[in-house]
């Protein structure tokens, strides 16, 4: 018998089959918008920006780059470039491999859900088809429209948009790149970005948004 | 002088020379001195306060708990459905599925899908599961160069020892002692001990290396049977960049990670990172379903007792541990003893429950994979010393009160200590003088008048003394010079 008929054989015989699956747990139905994001982003160590209408972006974008990285390389994920239209940041090749982003100062991509409980930003796979850009680079910058806002982790998880997990991955980003292993001193920047910027999009300038 | 083992030291398996391995004999050893102790103690039970901090802000914190119990048991009383269902789901989204009976077994397929791809440089996150098999010893024993990635768990790796803790593997170190380490293994300036410049030591040291790495592994917090996805938390993103770089993700998880569907997730990771350390959600959350564009995904299904376990009317409920390290941030044991006094798996309740059921099946104290045993047997010193775990704790029951997923971890801590035999022939002997004196008023008053005269000498640190290990760390009361007896006659008088 092969390992997994041995797996299953056994855990047949161990299976009680006797506990219900109790059912969706109710949503506590948390306050949703921008406030309660962005007070669960600063507690978490990323920073708010907006609600801003989409033709205001690139003028913000430009000047947090300019704060953050003002000589570095920028990279725009296509759906962000997309709402982003022309500007400092390049657009990575669709078969581009991670590699060669290891230079990158600023990654830019849309976020399709937020959850004002703990400040995640969902990036899906078809907004981020190079993931390896949202972890090299040394600053992240996110694109949220308002109206993605849910309250708790429950309505957020449920308002994945559809096909989310064809593209590979989902990821949810709270915050920075963060350790505490030394001391249990709080670093940001382990591993991933050393910073999160994340700007609401206002309602009605999203158009990039699904 | 006494080898270190606890608190900042390394232990080679042995305990105290002339006593048996045992967790006793390894916290006797690893005693820390009293600042060490302080700080230890302090810093885990910031994380416990930490997280009752998260915990009050959430109101329907127990509703939540009761729902991942919920849950959890009925996963497990149909973990081969969903298995099957999942199998089904990660193979349709092109990734690979391997079944492995052992940490043999698992530690053989992943070498042979590394050597397969001539893939030497090995990039991984932190793992129990790799840890239980001993997984890094296998791989460097052929020939591959894996490097842990989180950084708590790379101060381990170059210091050559064993993650104290789940979730912050380096807590037993000081800042000081991990500026030495790096510089004696990454070249940083002497007397660099700042957190932060340590942390950028480490980065630029890892960063080269995912950038090289020929294969990443990971673990998974959790597996989605309705959709075939695999869950990985974590803070630094290390398992991410280890996912995303190299064109091979070998994921590792025991065969409990399985849960229903996609709803349920929002339910354990609520209770997650809160219950692990205090934060709402980790910094980075990925569900990850099949392979990259032009890379390959690898699940390999461990089961290393478990199914055995899932057999076990009362134990089985240990299966459903999310391993958020709660249960150990509250334990007054732990926090005295340290995580290395648990030996090579698990450390904490969690870790003395899992022991005798796990323990002793592969790479228990050092020595190299054995695996192919019977879950319960491995080896008889592994064996042995994981039958010693369930007696570090002092069943206050803070664990069970605390563990998000309402594991019974006191009951089944006292459910381990009622099955162990390894008492022997002198605890029955003794067992039977007890059950005698107390069925005999008179004579049990009479050895109570002797015990009484012998009081002091019982306190004697000498050699023999069978109460020496406890008392290394403990006084004895003063005894109140009557019994109960006595002492109600004379008042009622």
């Amino acid at each position: 018998m092969s390992g997994r008929e041995s797996i299953l054989a056994r855990l047949r015989r161990g299976a009680r089959r006797t506990a219900a699956h109790p059912g969706e747990h109710p949503a506590p139905q948390l306050a949703a918008g921008f406030a309660p994001f962005a007070e669960a982003l600063r507690a978490a160590g990323g920073a708010h920006h907006g609600p801003l209408p989409q033709n205001k972006l690139a003028a913000k974008v430009r000047e947090i780059a300019a704060r953050r990285a003002p000589q570095g390389r920028v990279l725009a994920e296509p759906s962000a470039a997309a709402l982003l239209g022309p500007g400092p940041w390049e657009t990575p090749a669709p078969d581009a491999a991670g590699h060669g982003f290891e230079d990158a100062a600023i990654t830019i991509a849309l976020g399709q859900v937020g959850c004002a409980e703990n400040a995640a930003v969902l990036v899906t796979g078809r907004d981020a088809p190079h993931r390896a850009l949202l972890f090299l680079c040394r600053h992240l910058l996110l694109l949220l429209p308002l109206r993605a806002i849910a309250g708790d982790f429950h309505s957020a998880l449920a308002a994945l948009p559809l096909n989310a997990l064809a593209h590979h991955h989902c990821t949810w980003i709270c915050g920075p790149s963060k350790t505490a292993d030394i001391e249990q001193t709080l670093v940001q920047g382990a591993h991933g970005p050393l910073s999160l910027d994340v700007i609401a999009i206002a309602p009605g300038g999203e158009s990039g948004a699904q | 002088m006494l080898a270190r083992a606890g608190l900042g030291g390394r232990l080679g398996g042995s305990g105290v020379r002339g006593m048996r391995d045992s967790f006793e004999a390894r916290a006797v050893a690893g005693l820390p001195e009293g600042a060490r102790l302080a700080r230890h103690d302090a810093a885990v039970f910031a994380l416990r306060g930490q997280r009752d901090a998260a915990v009050a802000a959430v109101r329907d914190w127990e509703a939540l708990r009761e729902r991942a119990a919920a849950i959890k048991a009925h996963a497990l009383d149909h973990l081969d459905l969903l298995l099957e269902r999942f199998e089904e789901k990660a193979r349709g989204a092109g990734a690979f599925l391997h079944w492995a009976q052992d940490g043999e077994a698992m530690n053989a397929i992943v070498a042979e899908l590394l050597a397969a791809r001539g893939a030497k440089r090995v990039v991984k996150s932190k793992s129990m599961l790799t840890e239980e098999a001993g997984l890094n010893r296998y791989l460097h024993a052929r020939g591959a160069e894996v490097v842990d990635t989180d950084l708590g768990e790379r101060i381990v790796q170059l210091g050559e020892e064993r993650p104290s803790h789940i979730i912050v593997p380096a807590i037993h170190r000081s800042r000081g002692e991990v500026g030495a380490l790096f510089q004696r293994t990454l070249g940083t300036p002497p007397g660099m001990d700042n957190p932060e410049q340590l942390a950028r030591a480490a980065r630029r040291d890892l960063r080269a290396r995912f950038l090289a790495a020929d294969a990443g592994i990971t673990g998974a917090n959790f597996a989605i049977a309705e959709t075939g996805s695999i869950v990985v938390v974590t803070n630094e993103g290390n398992a991410d960049l280890g996912m995303s770089l190299p064109e091979l993700h070998i994921a590792c998880f025991g065969i409990e990670k399985v849960i229903p569907a996609l709803a349920d997730l929002g339910v354990f990771l609520r209770l997650l990172a809160r219950s692990a350390t205090g934060q709402p959600l980790s910094a980075y959350t990925s569900m990850v379903t099949g392979p990259r564009a032009g890379g390959e995904l690898h699940l390999v299904l461990v089961d290393n007792g478990r199914s055995e376990l899932l057999a076990d009317p009362v134990q089985r409920g240990a299966l459903a541990c999310i391993r958020c390290g709660a249960c150990l941030n509250t334990c007054p044991v732990f926090r005295r003893a340290g995580g290395h006094a648990y030996g090579p798996g698990a450390p904490g309740p969690i870790g003395a429950v899992l022991a005798p059921a796990l323990g002793g099946r592969n790479a228990r104290n050092g020595r190299g994979p054995r695996g192919g045993r019977n879950a319960r047997s491995g080896s008889g010193r592994a064996q042995n010393f994981a039958a010693s775990l369930p007696l570090a704790s002092s069943l206050c029951g803070s664990c069970s009160a605390v563990c998000p997923v309402r594991i019974d971890l006191h009951g089944q801590l006292l459910a381990w200590r009622s099955a162990r035999r390894s008492g022997g022939a002198v605890e029955r002997v003794m067992l039977r003088a007890a059950a005698g004196l107390m069925l005999r008023p008179r004579l049990l008053a009479f050895a109570g008048r002797v015990l009484r005269r012998l009081w002091r000498p019982l306190g004697w640190r000498i050699p023999g003394n069978p109460a020496a290990p406890w008392l290394q760390s403990r006084e004895l009361p003063p005894h109140p010079g009557a019994s109960f007896r006595e002492s109600w006659q004379r008042e009622t008088r």
